[in-house]
């Protein structure tokens, strides 16, 4: 039993960041913008959240930090692709590079050099009385402060995507922008929008790996997150709930890996393989097949 | 002047020689302003940074140019850099031609590298046998990895998806591969290193340990630009990358040539690990060398997806990254300055409308060979 709970614990651990930034992904997405700068916005916000605490002494302002970099790396993303018209695709990867090149760069400015930050306070785990002592599932109330925000960002997203104005609008825009521009609503001011809050969430999620999950940064923590999250975003098939879904059983697969099997033996780099290979899978069409929103790739321009 | 894009070099003349020079002379100028206008943002960009370490930014650059092309040992270290980047920019370029965006180019280096590897270390036979036989089989392994994604396409599964995705299942499976059937018994993780008579010749003159990989590289870009541009097979791949509805019309297959160029992209991805793992390296170690394959797609696009372009691009970030050693060196500037410089650059490099703000609606026809312009559903 406590086997089952440390598994389902360290699942929604390793889990969180990658819903966080499966989350971001979403919105900027639905817009009609590509994000493959996920990872560099994850890692970027990692580093502005340890730096932040470090600097101020106080975690709540360090994450304040770390959302605020995070928003500034998503308008960086909507300055190149929508502004500019720059390709969706490579200003994604220009932002990896950034993240990866400016932590680099920023590490030994602000801590004198490379590698590994000094250590920070965490956000302390919270127990939510009566329903963390359930056994098992009393793992997924004993966690800190930030999946809780979590569990209640993905249904305000749902909501917010499929029953409000705004998200009946963003997910027009990322289809048929030509009927939204109709319309007389600003296909920009959404895109900019889709895409500030996609850096804000990833932010999150990077925050969360280095202040909750660890406590301290480390160049190049991110370790392909972002691209699990991009997995998880399309094995979820761009719509939250299956999104955080994907996060999770991807979070279960890097449990696995840390925490050396369960029971039978399988190699880590096969664990490592699965949330791409089951991508691939989704995508090729077994069990209706993935279909990313119609415009996403394509810059918009007003004719 | 037409609305056609007009990037390719090479227009039919129509007047005398000094026409021609005109129209070759405009044409270089149209295919640099892309990149031109990205490297003036991302130098300007990084000389803010260089500032805010309180550096000179005059001696910075400085230093940066004379780490990498200073004297034999920097243009040594540049040649390096750049061999495996002129493979991996090919990997992107070739592919674009044929209207794929292949983002792969990394997991199918490290295809080729373990491949490589593998065949060094356990053929048996004189070594520039195995040597060859290990080039060989680098950029086949590479190829057959390529070609997934060339399959999945025809299933409707994106490329830059699948791409991004095998990446990490390349990856993964030459560390498996590393780590157990091909392991070394020295304490750091990785394979053993190839017999020396495997490895590739260096080109020696003081170059330090830059090998005739290069010449393979530059030699690939060659056979890249004559089979794309003078061959049936290549015009067919670049009608289909142009203009799908024409080639469907004439009768060719637009999943065949799309199949063709990430395949190709895919070899030459590989046949770049290969040479860095029996070069550079001569072994595969875990971790191995990453971001050649993202970087090979910084190199194709400042290169405008031209081999020649690509052998430039690569002997500029190749020198970017040798001559930031020295900047670290000699002002203390964090040679992740070069990293960053490289994103402003990507960041830049396709900016269609930032181009049309400096130089009016033309621009807009000088962006041929640095976009693809569709979307993920399609």
């Amino acid at each position: 039993m406590d086997e089952l709970t440390a598994l389902l614990a360290s699942t929604i651990r390793n889990g969180t960041p990658l819903a966080f930034a499966a989350l971001g992904g979403l919105f900027s997405e639905r817009s009609g913008v590509i994000n493959i700068g996920l990872e560099g916005m994850m890692l970027m916000s990692a580093f502005a959240g340890v730096a932040g605490t470090y600097a101020t002494g106080s975690t709540v302002l360090g994450l304040l930090v770390a959302m605020v970099v995070g928003l500034l790396f998503g308008l960086i993303h909507a300055v190149a692709s929508v502004t500019f018209e720059a390709d969706q695709i490579i200003s994604g990867i220009a932002i990896n590079l950034l993240a990866l090149g400016g932590t680099g760069l920023l590490m030994v400015l602000f801590f004198g050099s490379g590698g590994t930050s000094p250590r920070i306070d965490t956000f302390p785990t919270i127990e939510i009385p009566l329903l963390s002592d359930i056994p098992v599932i009393g793992a997924v109330f004993s966690q800190s402060i930030l999946v809780y925000l979590l569990y209640a960002l993905v249904p305000l997203s749902w909501w917010v995507l499929y029953r409000s104005r705004f998200g009946l609008r963003l997910r027009a825009v990322g289809e048929v922008p030509e009927a939204v521009d109709t319309a007389g609503v600003s296909v920009f001011r959404l895109r900019y929008i889709g895409v500030s809050l996609s850096g804000v969430l990833a932010g999150l999620g990077g925050a969360f790996l280095s202040m909750s999950l660890l406590s301290a940064f480390t160049e190049g923590m991110t370790n392909g997150r972002g691209f699990i999250a991009l997995a998880a975003l399309i094995f979820g098939r761009w719509n939250p709930i299956g999104a955080f879904g994907a996060a999770m059983l991807f979070g279960f697969a890097q449990a696995i890996v840390f925490r050396g099997g369960i029971g039978f033996t399988i190699d880590q780099e096969f664990i490592e393989m699965f949330p791409y290979l089951l991508v691939i899978v989704a995508l090729v069409g077994f069990g209706g097949r993935a279909v990313p929103p119609a415009a996403s790739g394509q810059p918009y321009r007003k004719e | 002047m037409s609305d056609e894009p007009r990037a390719d070099v090479g227009q039919t003349p129509r007047g005398g020689p000094g026409d021609a020079l005109r129209s070759f002379v405009l044409a270089i100028g149209r295919a640099l302003i892309f990149p031109v206008v990205a490297l003036i943002i991302a130098l300007a960009v990084g000389a803010v940074v260089i500032l805010t370490t309180g550096n000179s930014v005059i001696d910075a650059y400085s230093a940066l140019l004379r780490g990498g092309f200073g004297s034999p040992a920097a243009l040594g270290r540049t040649i390096v850099n750049a061999t495996p980047l002129i493979f991996t920019g090919l990997a992107v370029a070739v592919p674009f031609r044929g209207g794929l965006f292949n983002i792969g180019g990394e997991g199918q280096l490290f295809i080729g590298a373990i491949a490589g590897v593998g065949v060094g270390l356990f053929m048996p036979g004189p070594g520039p046998l195995v040597s060859l036989v290990a080039i060989i089989v680098a950029g086949l392994a590479g190829w057959l990895w390529g070609a997934i994604p060339g399959v999945l396409k025809i299933f409707g599964a994106h490329e830059v998806i699948t791409t991004i995705m095998l990446n990490f299942v390349g990856i993964n499976l030459a560390y498996w591969l590393a780590k157990g059937s091909f392991a070394g018994e020295g304490l750091v993780p990785g394979t053993d290193f190839v017999d020396e008579s495997v490895r590739i010749i260096r080109i020696g003159g003081g170059l330090g340990g830059a090998h005739y990989g290069f010449a393979l590289g530059l030699l690939a870009a060659v056979a890249t630009y004559l089979f794309v541009w003078r061959t049936t097979k290549g015009y067919e791949l670049r009608t289909v990358g142009q203009s799908p509805g024409v080639a469907r019309y004439a009768g060719m297959s637009v999943a065949g040539g799309g199949f063709l160029a990430i395949a190709l992209g895919g070899m030459f991805a590989g046949l770049g690990g290969g040479l860095e793992s029996l070069g550079t390296f001569g072994k595969v170690s875990v971790p191995f060398i990453s971001n050649l394959g993202f970087n090979g797609i910084g190199v194709a696009l400042l290169g405008r997806n031209h081999p020649a372009g690509v052998v430039l691009g690569a002997i500029f970030f190749g020198g970017l990254a040798a001559g930031a050693q020295e900047m670290q060196f000699s002002t203390g500037v964090p040679l992740d300055l070069a990293d960053v410089l490289l994103a402003v650059v990507l960041l830049f490099v396709t900016a269609t409308r930032l181009v049309e703000y400096l130089l009016g609606p033309r621009a807009r026809a000088f962006a041929a060979g640095t976009r693809l312009e569709k979307g993920l559903a399609t």
